[in-house]
């Protein structure tokens, strides 16, 4: 369960990048943050596991408040929380199962991830992992000789190998083709299914977040102006989501419900 | 009728227009340029304590010198070969050696790496006086300290590596992509094992060729030790030099350009095969 | 798949080890063994005198508080020997510069003969394979101590460098242009002064800064065994045992590199 109150984030003395934050994700939901370029989806995300630093406002993740932890309780509260990135930020010259490997780095002491000797709970754990999405042949192929998709893949399996308590995926799909797009967002909701887990996804494309998630979030300049299932997002809201938004941007969200793609 | 350009009429006379290479304000700035170098020269040449009749006799003595070096002397070969491999293993030692001191000086050196401002400036300051002092004082001043021999000079070569070698890496390590240390940061890693994961890997290749590089030029450096007593070839031929004995000079000199050779042969091959 | 969570689910077990970067065992294990061999012969036969470096460290301290403060005590002088350092760092560079361009051409695989080329490539071998030190040694024995064996060796010194990288350079134009004179019936020079040269025009200006900055340095150096400039006054300084007036020369050189170094890296980057 995620509760975050009050959020508010500003750069120097700017107008506020996210202001009077109000969000509450329960457990096993698949959640999809929407919303022009600007709007604040991205630094929402951050603010969840402190990549950026929120300037007032609090964050609880079951029960514990993220805000104010420091050092290694903050590393300690990183590792239940997994993040998926737009350009999947792998190590490229690593191996798939180091980078897999990485994702339990919170845990291990560093003797075992220097030696690269990781636990065999941890091991196996990542064979199965790479089984469930299909990239285990690739196990010690150099994560840069891979495909778009399957790099984001390769991202998945280490998030999900940190047993985290939420996923975030900023933007998962913006770098990838439609195809391997539905792939992902399909992957994802199975997954949040699987094992029980809250996901917030960042999406530029409504027609995916309508078809992959089950509550979709619209947001414009720092706010939270739309919070409802997907087939309440109607015209209306959608303008209010993206008014003043270049069309051209806007088309790109909208993305196939003109085609009249099935909801 | 083909005109030239500036030709105004067909039949009628042309009107010329002038062309020239540079514009006028391109051509005073290379007249500027050129005054400003034969300044320089002109007054280096006044002030320089060199007596003409020297320089003219310059490649008279050089070409009686010459005479007086061939034909090379080779009956002190074994002894000579004995120095090289001498002057080569302080090379590779002294590299192996600077390589180790300087990735941590490096990590000091470089902004996304270094724990705060001092250590910042103490990692600059360690490698501007490595590079700045040259190899000779380091082997002078390690040759005051530990005595005469190889020690000194494998010291004083590793600490001169220590400024280039730290120098290029840290540039590496500034250059790195962000994005696999962020997605380390938001597993939860440790500021250790985010070094080990994100940076490390990215940097091998250009340490590995900066290693590489440096120990191509330590077999040069290596050979300036003896001079000083440190060490290696320069023994033997500053002896040669000062006994006058020309053709074994030269021996030695074939001696080195030889593993100099050889050096950067076996450098270029291992460049090719690890990176 | 299962609706359990995945730790709990019985798991087939399998091992994994980081492939390492020699795949093949036996030259895997031959370069590593290969190695300590060296390092342990290595150090095994380099003589080490144990008794006198165990004396080091207190007579390390010693130089050290007899060099600490640094006393700039004849300014006078050393900035006479900076004077001499500047003339022949400028001399050695014109001399040395002027002599690598015909040099780089003779060089250049694609505009040489081979005869030619290989006379070419033997020469800056040639002066690339001795460290600066050395050439001035033998410089000062045939002409001499003083700047003049200084400015020779540095001419060296800078062909060995410049020569090179201009040859690279010349090697990597773009031969079509060179085509087209020649096809307009240009004879060879006139084709090296219109084709090469302006390709190879800025490559070669930014080597000449760069080379005046290195002689700079080299120059306060070959001083220290009698060519002339800083480096012979950091000698004496240091055979006198003055140790703190040594220690201020080292600083003003390091100053002097540092300024030298700035200033012609914003000039390499004004022209680039």
């Amino acid at each position: 369960m995620l509760r975050i109150t009050n959020l508010v984030k500003c750069y120097g003395n700017d107008k506020a990048v996210l202001s009077d934050l109000d969000l509450e994700v329960p457990g096993e939901s698949c959640v999809a943050i929407i919303g022009a370029s600007g709007a604040g989806k991205s630094t929402l995300l951050r603010c969840i596991n402190r990549l950026v630093e929120p300037t007032s406002g609090s964050i609880e993740l079951n029960g514990v408040n993220l805000t104010q932890l420091r050092g290694s309780a903050l590393r300690g509260a990183r590792r239940r929380i997994g993040m998926i990135f737009q350009s999947f930020n792998l190590i490229d010259r690593l191996t798939v199962m180091e980078n897999v490997l990485s994702g339990r780095l919170g845990y291990v002491p560093f003797w075992r991830a220097a030696a690269r000797r990781f636990p065999q709970q941890d091991i196996d754990r990542a064979f199965h992992l790479m089984e469930r999405v299909g990239i285990a042949h690739y196990a010690n192929k150099r994560a840069d000789e891979l495909s778009g998709g399957e790099r984001q893949r390769v991202g998945v399996v280490r998030a999900l190998m940190q047993e985290p308590e939420i996923l975030l995926a900023d933007e998962p799909t913006a770098s990838l083709d439609p195809k391997t797009s539905m792939q992902i967002m399909e992957l994802l909701r199975s997954l949040s299914e699987e094992y029980r887990l809250p996901v917030l996804i960042n999406i530029h494309n409504v027609q995916e977040a309508k078809e992959y998630t089950q509550r979709i979030v619209g947001m414009r300049f720092g706010r939270i102006i739309f919070d409802g299932l997907p087939s309440d997002l109607d015209a209306d809201a959608m303008d209010k989501v993206y008014a003043g938004v270049p069309a051209a941007e806007r088309q790109g969200a909208e993305g196939g419900i003109a085609a009249g793609a099935a909801v | 009728m083909v005109g030239a350009a500036g030709d105004t009429a067909v039949g009628g006379t042309a009107a010329h227009r002038a062309w020239s290479r540079h514009t006028v304000r391109q051509r005073w700035t290379r007249y500027f340029i050129t005054l400003l170098i034969g300044l320089a020269a002109y007054w280096s040449l006044a002030s320089i304590d060199i007596e003409p009749e020297w320089a003219l006799d310059a490649p008279a003595q050089i070409g009686d010198l010459i005479g007086r070096m061939t034909p090379p002397d080779f009956s002190r070969l074994p002894q000579i070969i004995g120095a090289i491999v001498e002057t080569l293993n302080i090379a590779t030692i002294a590299t192996v050696l600077g390589v180790l001191v300087s990735m941590p000086v490096a990590w000091l050196a470089a902004q996304n790496t270094t724990p705060n401002q001092a250590t910042l400036w103490l990692g600059r300051f360690i490698l501007v006086s490595s590079r700045s002092v040259n190899t000779i004082i380091w082997a002078l001043l390690f040759v005051a300290i530990f005595g005469p021999g190889v020690l000194a000079g494998i010291i004083a070569i590793m600490f001169r590596s220590i400024g280039f070698l730290g120098k290029l890496m840290s540039e590496a390590i500034e250059e790195i992509d962000r994005a696999p240390i962020e997605a380390l940061e938001a597993v939860g890693a440790s500021r250790s094992k985010v070094l080990l994961y994100g940076v490390v890997p990215q940097v091998i290749p250009t340490f590995v060729a900066v290693t590489i590089l440096r120990w191509d030029i330590n077999l040069r450096e290596s050979t300036v030790l003896g001079l000083v007593g440190a060490g290696g070839i320069g023994l033997i031929l500053q002896g040669a030099i000062d006994t006058f004995a020309w053709q074994t000079v030269s021996t030695i000199l074939l001696a080195i350009i030889a593993m100099v050779v050889a050096g950067e042969a076996l450098a270029a091959w291992l460049r090719n095969k690890v990176i | 798949m299962s609706n359990q969570n995945a730790a709990s689910a019985p798991l087939p077990r399998r091992t994994w080890r980081k492939p390492p970067f020699i795949a093949n065992p036996a030259i895997r294990w031959g370069i590593i063994i290969l190695s300590i061999v060296y390092i342990v012969w290595a150090l095994a036969t380099l003589p080490f005198d144990w008794v006198r470096i165990q004396e080091g460290l207190p007579r390390a301290a010693r130089i050290f508080s007899s060099a600490f403060p640094p006393d700039l005590k004849r300014p006078g002088l050393v900035l006479d020997g900076l004077m001499e350092t500047l003339r022949i760092a400028i001399l050695a560079t014109i001399l040395g510069v002027g002599a690598s361009i015909p040099i780089a051409f003779m060089a250049a695989s694609n505009l040489a003969p081979r005869p030619i080329y290989l006379l070419g490539r033997g020469i800056i071998i040639v002066a690339r394979s001795f460290h600066p030190v050395i050439v001035a040694i033998v410089f000062v024995k045939a002409v001499g101590f003083g700047p003049l064996a200084g400015i020779l060796t540095l001419a060296i010194y800078s062909i060995g460098f410049v020569a090179k990288m201009l040859a690279e350079r010349i090697e990597e134009i773009d031969w079509g242009q060179v085509e087209a004179l020649r096809a307009a019936g240009a004879g060879y020079f006139i084709t090296l002064i219109y084709a090469v040269l302006p390709q190879i025009m800025p490559r070669q200006i930014g080597l000449t800064i760069y080379q005046f900055d290195s002689n700079l340095r080299a120059s306060a150096v070959v001083g220290i065994v009698g060519a002339g400039g800083i480096g012979a006054t950091l000698m004496n300084a240091f055979r006198r045992y003055d140790y703190d007036f040594a220690l201020a020369i080292t600083l003003i050189i390091i100053a002097a590199i540092l300024v030298s170094e700035a200033i012609s890296g914003r000039i390499r980057r004004k022209i680039w």
